[in-house]
């Protein structure tokens, strides 16, 4: 198979892997570090890859730079790459300075997701907004399918809870 | 079908996700039932709502830089080739510089190694597969990769097999099969051998980290652990020998 130059291969999609990764870190400056520092990845293992998708491929490199760099930083007493700490607080009620967004569909939708655990954003980010099949979302987030089915129902039940579309399941 | 099962296919279902056989008996369900169908209402709010959610593009100096490192990248490696192949005709002194950019080759799959090893130990996602069984653990990985790893369990060298779960390295899929030496893990990361640059075996040290490289029957092994260097070569010969 002829290689296409990476510029033509990659490239495209570096809005779709900048998006991924300002889902993932909620900031735009590590963001871009983030993709930064995977489009370096990728270039070095460019010749390595014969795939046809270089989108999903990208988002794995994405999501394994950004990994890699909470794996590296210093270790905050109990901090996961989850982010637990922040996103385990009760999540069925915004902020009041949340709340007066709410007139606002796009903060509104924004600061709910950013709430969700960074398990259930990244794949509803991947499904919702860049449309990935279940079968690439499993291949980049590298889990069984049947645990990509589970978290984007959990997350979208989390999610309408926390739009006040519905009430808040009691499990979990 | 119950409510609780449709519920728990309901969101494949609207995804488009499921066979045909499963998705007419959750269609049917629905006709009869008002509830899961408000249930269906809300996930279409939902959805409509997510769109809204922002898209947000690369800025235009991030591309700019990604742009700039890929014309440098692109000329270095052509200088380093051209000047490797002049090196070649003339003298030894290619195989110095093809050396030199096989071994940075390695010393960033060393590095990616290292950090899938801290990954997979922070995020506490070890394994996909958790068993002490061979028997379990290879045919685990059917399907899920394009080749079949070697799996041996090491128990009676000292290090029990505990499990293994696909990977990432060196931009490609590869099984990691995850031994366990007391209390620390050791990762072992397995790919078809393809990389000529990779072929050479090759022991580092990376963040504290040992890593062990060698290739073995056509697959390329990477071992990543804590454990101490004595050891990790005690498992490198152990399993490069079974």
């Amino acid at each position: 198979m002829p290689q296409r130059p990476f510029e033509e291969a990659v490239l495209p999609h570096l809005n779709a892997a900048f998006n991924y990764a300002r889902w993932l870190t909620k900031n735009d400056a590590e963001a871009e570090d983030v993709v930064q520092d995977a489009c370096v990845r990728a270039m070095r293992y460019f010749s390595s890859f014969h795939d046809d998708d270089a989108r999903a491929w990208l988002f794995t490199i994405v999501r394994n730079a950004w990994y890699s760099r909470v794996a590296r930083r210093p270790r905050v007493a109990d901090a996961t790459p989850f982010d637990g700490a922040r996103d385990d607080r009760r999540d069925d009620a915004l902020d009041p300075e949340e709340r007066l967004l709410q007139q606002h569909s796009v903060a509104l939708v924004r600061a709910a997701l950013e709430r969700l655990p960074v398990d259930f954003r990244e794949v509803i980010v991947l499904r919702e907004i860049e449309g990935l099949a279940y079968k690439e979302i499993a291949a980049v987030v590298r889990v069984p399918i049947g645990t990509v089915m589970s978290r984007l129902a959990r997350g979208r039940e989390r999610l309408s809870a926390l739009l006040k579309l519905a009430p808040m399941e009691t499990t979990r | 079908m119950s409510c609780e099962q449709a519920e728990r296919d309901l969101d494949a279902y609207l995804d488009g996700e499921l066979d045909a056989g499963v998705a007419m008996t959750v269609r049917n369900h629905l006709g009869t039932c008002a509830a899961c169908r408000r249930h269906v209402v809300e996930r279409e709010a939902l959805s409509r709502l997510v769109e809204t959610a922002p898209y947000y593009s690369a800025p235009e100096r991030l591309r700019a830089r990604v742009v700039a490192q890929t014309t440098r990248f692109r000329f270095v490696r052509r200088a380093m080739m051209l000047a490797a192949a002049a090196a070649l005709a003339v003298s030894a002194g290619g195989g110095m510089m093809l050396l030199r950019s096989a071994s940075t080759f390695v010393d960033a799959i060393a590095d990616d190694a290292v950090d899938s090893h801290v990954r997979s130990l922070m995020a506490n996602h070890l394994f996909d597969v958790q068993s002490t069984d061979q028997h379990t653990v290879k045919p685990w990985f059917q399907g899920k990769l394009d080749f079949s790893p070697p799996v041996v369990d090491l128990a009676s060298n000292g290090f029990p097999l505990v499990g293994g779960r696909l990977d990432f390295l060196g931009g490609r899929p590869v099984a990691a099969l995850v031994y366990q030496r007391q209390k620390h893990a050791i990762n072992v990361f397995v790919s078809p051998e393809h990389d000529d640059a990779s072929a050479r075996a090759a022991v580092r040290s990376v963040r504290g980290f040992h890593v062990h490289h060698w290739t073995h029957g056509g697959m390329s092994f990477w071992a990543v652990s804590d454990v101490n260097d004595s050891e990790l070569t005690e498992f490198s010969r152990a399993l490069g020998a079974s």
